[in-house]
């Protein structure tokens, strides 16, 4: 009840004024923003760490090629094998810019991950659903499309139940799922760290019941230290697992045995 | 290490605390509210003409929330551009030069690795072959040790006989020397004694004996006296 006074409409949470343009189909507003911020400093790592050509790499040379090789070790050699090498590129683009854009939740002053807004999770997730089908059927051809939904060994009667929750989980439900995972643990992740924010603003600043609140300020303001430390792991495990299941989804595609 | 911790720890510290004024001012809720009103009024009212019906519908449109759900179509467009931009970036550009880089670290360091490899085995090589070749001239050098006692010990031998037969030689000499020169001095001794004695018994007998007679009274004179003396 008293949360429920105190914190405002969920909403408010996420939604941002127009910077450019409001209210229109152009409109440029702080997730857009952080997107543009995100793909700057993804271009200006890996390019200024990508073109230094030191022996023995220092600084931010030793931090892009350990991301980079770190990405194909853990998700492209991980989920495809030796063939996932030239998949690196595109799964550890996918891997930092969800990052990047992921750990705005945690920046003093900005606290807000751009992926907690259904946009970006799903035009990502759209990205990796087209990426994965138009590798099955670059590899397969047409059969792709119905031998991706048609396991073998599945005896003929059990096919009539198979077929359609393969071509619904494949075709349509990856997509979702993909988008709805990133944005839900996002969004739950910020709203969490708002609610211990406003309780201890509550507590501490405003003080409505008296001055015995500030006694309690410092549990809401520990939580939020301490869900502050969890919003990091998870910006990184959330890109993690969303580029890991996109490997695994082409690795599917272009390996139609396994 | 520590220094690491407690740079976290007062990052952390440092987002909670700006947490609590960004969250207390997140939302330009109200004011938002207030631009829908406006607008509201505005696309409801043509010049003395109002619609109330529609203002009304305008205004519960203002109070609905938005959902959280619907993705806002500018926000798809932006964030996917610069998707769009960093993949071809990164793609293009940034990450060829990552890989090309990093597979003339590996070329490198397989080179030095096969070149060490290399060098250790020519080393080995050649030092087997040190090995081989002092083994050859310590043998060598025994066989010409061996030899050169042996040849010394030869001409030891060969020197020591030469003096043995030598000093024989010289003794035989010396003894042939000693030999003819007693002979020699005999000769002249009874030669001596012949004339000698030929004049004492010329004075003794005061006869004169012919030479041949003479010469032969006394060898055999000194026959008698030399096999006497003996």
């Amino acid at each position: 009840m008293v949360l429920g006074e105190l914190l405002p409409n969920v909403n408010e949470l996420f939604e941002w004024k127009g910077l450019v343009g409001p209210h229109t189909w152009y409109e440029f507003n702080k997730v857009s923003l952080m997107a543009f911020v995100s793909t700057a400093i993804c271009i200006a790592l890996f390019w200024f760490g990508g073109t230094r050509r030191k022996l023995v790499p220092v600084g931010v040379q030793n931090l892009a090629e350990t991301g980079y090789l770190s990405i194909e070790e853990n998700v492209s050699l991980a989920a495809m094998g030796e063939e996932g090498r030239k998949w690196t590129p595109f799964f550890a683009t996918l891997f930092f810019w969800i990052f990047f854009i992921n750990v705005w939740s945690v920046v003093p002053f900005i606290q807000f991950p751009a992926t907690s807004r259904l946009a970006i999770p799903l035009f990502l997730a759209l990205v990796s659903w087209a990426t994965f089908i138009v590798a099955g059927f670059v590899k397969q051809g047409p059969k792709y499309f119905f031998s991706n939904i048609n396991p073998s060994g599945v005896p003929l009667a059990l096919k009539f139940l198979v077929i359609p929750i393969e071509f619904f989980s494949k075709y349509l439900l990856r997509p979702l799922t993909l988008a709805v995972r990133l944005f839900a643990n996002m969004t739950a992740g910020h709203v969490l760290l708002a609610i211990f924010a406003i309780m201890t603003n509550e507590l501490l600043i405003e003080r409505n019941s008296g001055w015995y609140q500030v006694i309690f300020a410092p549990l809401p303001f520990l939580g939020l230290v301490a869900f502050t430390a969890f919003e990091m792991l998870v910006a990184v495990l959330q890109a993690y697992i969303f580029t890991i299941l996109t490997a695994v989804y082409v690795n599917e595609s272009v390996h139609p045995e396994h | 290490m520590r220094i690491r911790r407690l740079f976290l720890v007062a990052l952390l510290g440092v987002g909670a605390v700006a947490a609590v004024p960004t969250a207390a001012h997140a939302s330009g809720g109200p004011a938002e509210l207030f631009e829908c009103v406006e607008k509201a009024i505005e696309v409801n009212s043509d010049g003395e003409k109002v619609d109330y019906v529609g203002f009304e519908q305008s205004l519960e449109d203002c109070k609905k929330a938005k959902s959280l759900v619907t993705p806002a179509l500018p926000e798809i467009i932006w964030g996917g551009l610069a998707f769009l931009i960093v993949l071809v970036a990164l793609m293009k550009f940034a990450f060829p030069a990552l890989k090309k880089g990093l597979k003339a670290r590996e070329d490198k360091i397989r080179e030095d690795l096969e070149a060490a490899s290399r060098a250790r085995e020519e080393a080995e090589a050649e030092s087997a072959q040190y090995r081989s070749a002092i083994g050859d001239a310590r043998s060598e050098a025994n066989t010409i040790l061996e030899e050169a006692r042996a040849d010394a010990e030869r001409v030891r031998r060969d020197v020591v006989a030469r003096a043995e037969s030598e000093a024989a030689e010289i003794r035989e000499r010396a003894q042939e020397d000693i030999r003819l020169a007693q002979e020699r001095a005999m000769a002249d001794l009874r030669a001596q004694v012949a004339d000698l004695s030929i004049g004492l018994a010329e004075k003794v007998v005061e006869r004169n004996l012919d030479a041949d007679t003479q010469r032969a009274l006394i060898d055999s004179y000194i026959d008698s006296v030399g096999s006497g003396s003996r």
